[in-house]
């Protein structure tokens, strides 16, 4: 076991979150798009998070890992995915659209303004809950430093 | 010997909080992932045993702690068992404990150092 694996875990974390906000705001910013990178109107993307088994990661993990049987170490954890949301996207009654079609309705994408705020604020009071995980394992280290004074 | 077991156990004590710390934080970093089961480090219920033995400070020195599955955890409709407040206030806990455990074998070290005359 490494001394700063406490923090690699909350790190991957950080890093995971600032993803799913990423991606939250991406969903917001083209909550109007009907027109995506593939011509279609823009569909909801979701990160699927997955536990990162213990070992992986950094050089020194590898190391570790490479001399002696780590399992059952907590690794972190890491995104397993980018999915596109396949429920139906949304119909509006716009005839001036450009996209509408020949009845007057538009594919909207299916994006939620409100659950996507809600996930934002998910995902960043996760965030703020491992940077203190973090700077409570920073104390732990400083603390046990003082054995040498 | 110049350390006793009280000092062994005491290092073993820290190195179990350090360990149960990365434990706890894998928890909370994984507080979004479907499925997770919580991870804790039992390093009281492996040193007490330890202690209790017939030569304490031999199963003392022995001691290693690992991370076991908590599958009794109530789960989410994900299937995730991980409560990010019970999480935060364990992780705060144990790092207060982890402190005291530094606090009390650095005395110990000091009135060693005084016994030995040192300034």
């Amino acid at each position: 076991m490494g001394m700063f694996d406490a923090l690699e875990v909350s790190a991957s974390a950080l890093t995971a979150e600032r993803l799913r906000m990423d991606v939250t705001a991406e969903n917001l910013a083209n909550a109007q798009t009907t027109r995506g990178a593939d011509g279609d109107p823009y569909r909801r993307k979701e990160v699927v998070l997955a536990e990162r088994p213990g070992g992986t990661g950094t050089f020194g993990a590898a190391l570790q890992g490479a001399m002696a049987a780590r399992d059952g170490a907590p690794g972190g954890v890491q995104v397993a995915a980018i999915q596109q949301d396949q429920t139906p996207l949304k119909q509006i009654y716009d005839p001036s659209h450009p996209d509408a079609d020949e009845r007057g309705y538009v594919q909207m994408p299916n994006v939620d303004p409100v659950a996507e705020m809600v996930d934002l604020i998910s995902a960043q009071r996760a965030y703020e809950a491992n940077v203190t995980a973090m700077s409570a394992a920073k104390q732990m280290f400083a603390k046990t430093l003082e054995l040498l004074r | 010997m110049l350390f006793d077991t009280t000092q062994l156990a005491l290092e073993r004590a820290i190195g179990g909080a350090a360990q149960r710390h990365t434990a706890l934080a894998n928890n909370l970093a994984n507080v979004n992932t479907p499925g997770y089961q919580r991870v804790d480090v039992d390093f009281h219920g492996t040193l007490a045993a330890a202690m209790a033995g017939g030569d304490p400070r031999a199963a003392v020195e022995r001691t290693t702690f690992s991370a076991e599955r908590d599958a009794t955890a109530i789960s989410r409709a994900d299937g995730n068992g991980v409560d990010a407040d019970a999480e935060a206030a364990k992780l705060a806990a144990n790092a207060l404990e982890q402190q005291a455990a530094v606090s009390v074998a650095h005395t110990r070290i000091q009135i060693l150092r005084s016994a030995m005359g040192v300034q």
